[in-house]
């Protein structure tokens, strides 16, 4: 078990999603930064899908009743362990009774507690996502709570955490190659050209060239964009059709929307482009206020990013189990 | 001398699994009472030597070292402290992050495990360390 | 101004988002949209289901997403070329011909009127007809469920007489209640969710149409034939 000692609103229980019934209405949900919760359960020996904490308010800590593996990962800022000052991205052994502490991170916006074993919330058509829209899954359908107990499953990884800690090089330093960083402060964001890009005038260049501000209307399910409003050249009424996580829209009053994780499932306003799936992440960490710019990106560059990602993911899974294993070996 | 038996395959077998994913080629093991080397060659097949060897175990040294766990590239320094905190010397606390021992993409926290002061740095920044190399020594404080 | 065909621009301007042939397009790299041409009708809804149970056996499917005469599908990973995955798309689409969808009837019993309608003397305005003939005309019509989505267990309605379109609101309601029997541009459905929604009601049902903890969560399945029946008229 854990307890929430302290939480703001909107923390949930959040796996990597529950994709398989958009046709049906059902938004995938999810972490944001799924990326984070991989590596979170990598490093303390979950399969990656395992279910966590995704802190987007805080301050939040959580108390273990028994000894546990835990790990930190997401935004920036480190962690507390009672008084003591842990590594974000890296995996530890916590006490009974001992509580982890997560304040405010410098600059990201969401940090993700892994626990060995995963959380054991029930499973509802396939995940332990928290549907907010919804209200199932995750923990009882709504956000945590102060005083809120989360049974933790059993973990099968036999190698034990080393006592110093198990870290990895973080994915925005480890990946730097395939995700720029920010550019005069604004954050790129890699997108195609969606379905009705050609109603912009201008190849959409008012789109492309300004530099948006996520406003303070956004959320889990999606981020609304200020900025100079960007108005097609006709105007049209869409059948609904399904969307996903990524896909830009322009409503009526002319600033973009982003849909994330608690996407809907369909939509009908004008699509202007789309995100690149493998830059989520970033987006998801992306706070309310921050600047971002889209960049025209090719099928063959998000290819190219997504498989350098695949790659560092199973690098940081079999070279963290190599080294547990060389270390119990050797202890 | 620790109970790490290296005439045990297992345990080769996992030096062998870590030396290979570090990158290294080879690895040489000097402790009191015998001497392990394991060679990468081509086509990932380690050749292994252990010997013992004749020389006394050292007499008890009043410094300490902080340790290499096992090979990889040696990071000093840490991104909870300052980057003036990285002067020598200086007084660390049992559980200050000295530095890292770099594995692939993997990062082994090196914790000063005692009170007392840093006052070397024994291997260069991001040098390849075997297991057992000292990398920091500690002097306790009286 | 986008789909902003407010209530004094005749019905006809009402465009179909697709036509002459096929449209793909991307979301993301790894998902793509075909859009069916011609008519928001039955048949082109018959190809799509075709389309659909084609494109899920594709071994690089993830998910696919049928929609009013359009198909979403997504893929595991974004694909080496795209112009070989548009050329698949349509070449499916070519070959797709219609299939009827066994489905089954649901009735669905209607407060017509009454404090959930909110939009209702709007589009007795808008389709210059009495509050009485709006009803007949919604419950007299049997409607068929050609796709689902945008809440959990949402039925798309297909088969709402053309007299009693509505386009969509420009500025959404901010809390419609879930159970809303509302009209959005050529469609009709039940609210599934309380909140913001821009669709237009002009009545109240009672039925639970989603269960999550259920091994079919959705009532509602593309071909099944729906009923609206008043059980109440309050005008």
């Amino acid at each position: 078990m854990i307890e929430i000692v302290e939480t703001g609103p909107f923390n949930t229980v959040q796996d990597l999603g529950r994709p398989g019934y958009r046709d049906i209405g059902v938004s995938a949900s999810g972490a944001m930064d799924p990326l984070a919760v991989r590596i979170g359960n990598i490093l303390v020996g979950n399969e990656e899908g395992a279910a966590a904490i995704e802190v987007q308010t805080f301050p939040f800590s959580l108390r273990f009743d028994r000894r546990t593996v835990f790990a930190v990962t997401g935004a920036d800022g480190d962690p507390l362990l009672d008084a003591l000052e842990l590594l974000s991205w890296c995996a530890y052994t916590a006490e009974a009774g001992q509580v982890l502490a997560l304040k405010h991170p410098p600059t990201l916006a969401r940090a993700y507690v892994s626990i060995g074993g995963g959380l054991d919330v029930p499973s509802v058509m396939g995940s332990r996502s928290t549907s907010l829209r919804g209200s199932f899954g995750g923990n009882a359908g709504r956000p945590l709570e102060k005083g809120d107990r989360i049974a933790v499953g059993n973990s099968t990884d036999l190698a034990p955490v080393p006592a110093n800690g198990l870290a990895v090089i973080e994915p925005a330093v480890a990946l730097r190659e395939v995700f720029p960083d920010l550019v005069d402060g604004a954050l790129p964001v890699r997108a195609l050209p969606g379905g009705e890009h050609a109603l912009f005038p201008d190849d959409g260049d008012a789109f492309w060239s300004q530099t948006w501000k996520i406003s303070s209307r956004s959320d889990r399910t999606g981020y609304r964009l200020s900025g100079e409003p960007i108005k097609p050249t006709a105007s049209i009424e869409m059948r609904s059709h399904g969307i996903m996580p990524g896909v830009i829209q322009v409503p009526p009053g002319g600033e973009p929307i982003v849909q994330m994780s608690d996407a809907n499932t369909a939509g009908g306003y004008p699509k202007i482009a789309g995100v690149i799936e493998c830059d989520l992440w970033r987006l998801g960490q992306a706070r309310i206020g921050s600047r971002l710019r889209f960049v025209r990106s090719t099928h063959a560059e998000a290819r190219a990013v997504e498989q350098a990602v695949a790659r560092y993911v199973k690098d940081v899974r079999t070279t963290s189990e190599m080294v547990k294993r060389a270390l119990r070996a050797m202890a | 001398m620790s109970g790490i038996d290296f005439s045990d395959p297992a345990t080769i077998a996992f030096l062998t699994d870590a030396l290979t994913a570090a990158g290294v080629s080879g690895l040489e093991i000097s402790r009191p009472g015998g001497q392990l080397r394991i060679v990468i060659a081509t086509g990932n097949e380690a050749r292994i030597d252990v010997s013992a060897t004749s020389q006394p175990a050292p007499a008890a040294q009043p410094l300490m070292t902080v340790k290499a766990p096992m090979a990889g590239h040696f990071c000093p320094g840490s991104p909870l402290r300052s980057p003036a905190a990285g002067r020598l010397p200086r007084t660390v606390s049992a559980a200050d992050i000295l530095g890292f021992l770099r594995v692939g993409p993997v990062l082994l926290p090196l914790c000063a495990g005692r009170a007392g002061i840093l006052t070397k740095q024994l291997a260069e920044p991001d040098a390849l360390v075997g297991f057992g190399d000292p990398l920091f020594e500690i002097e306790p404080q009286s | 101004m986008i789909a902003t065909l407010n209530n004094h621009m005749p019905l006809r301007e009402i465009v179909p988002a697709a036509q002459g042939r096929a449209r793909i397009s991307s979301i993301g790299a790894r998902s793509f949209l075909l859009e069916a041409p011609g008519e928001f009708d039955l048949a082109a809804q018959r190809r799509i289901w075709a389309l659909s149970q084609t494109v899920r056996g594709w071994p690089d499917i993830a998910e696919i997403v049928p929609g009013m005469t359009n198909l979403l599908a997504i893929f595991t990973e974004a694909p080496e070329d795209p112009d070989t995955v548009v050329a698949r798309l349509l070449e499916a689409w070519d070959n797709a011909r219609g299939i009827d969808l066994a489905g089954k009837t649901i009735e669905v019993p209607v407060h017509y009127g009454g404090e959930h309608a909110v939009d209702l003397p709007a589009l007795c305005d808008l389709a210059r007809l009495s509050d009485r003939e709006v009803v007949r005309i919604h419950h007299e019509a049997t409607y068929r469920v050609f796709a689902l989505g945008s809440a959990p267990g949402f039925g798309y309605l297909h088969g709402l007489d053309q007299r009693i379109y509505m386009p969509r609101k420009t500025v959404p309601s901010l809390k419609m209640a879930r159970g809303c029997v509302t009209i959005g541009g050529m469609q009709t459905g039940v609210a599934m969710l309380t909140g913001p929604n821009g669709w237009n009601s002009i009545g109240f049902a009672e039925l639970q149409m989603f269960d999550p903890t259920s091994p079919t969560p959705a009532m509602m399945a593309p071909g099944d034939t729906v009923r609206f029946v008043p059980a109440r008229i309050e005008l």
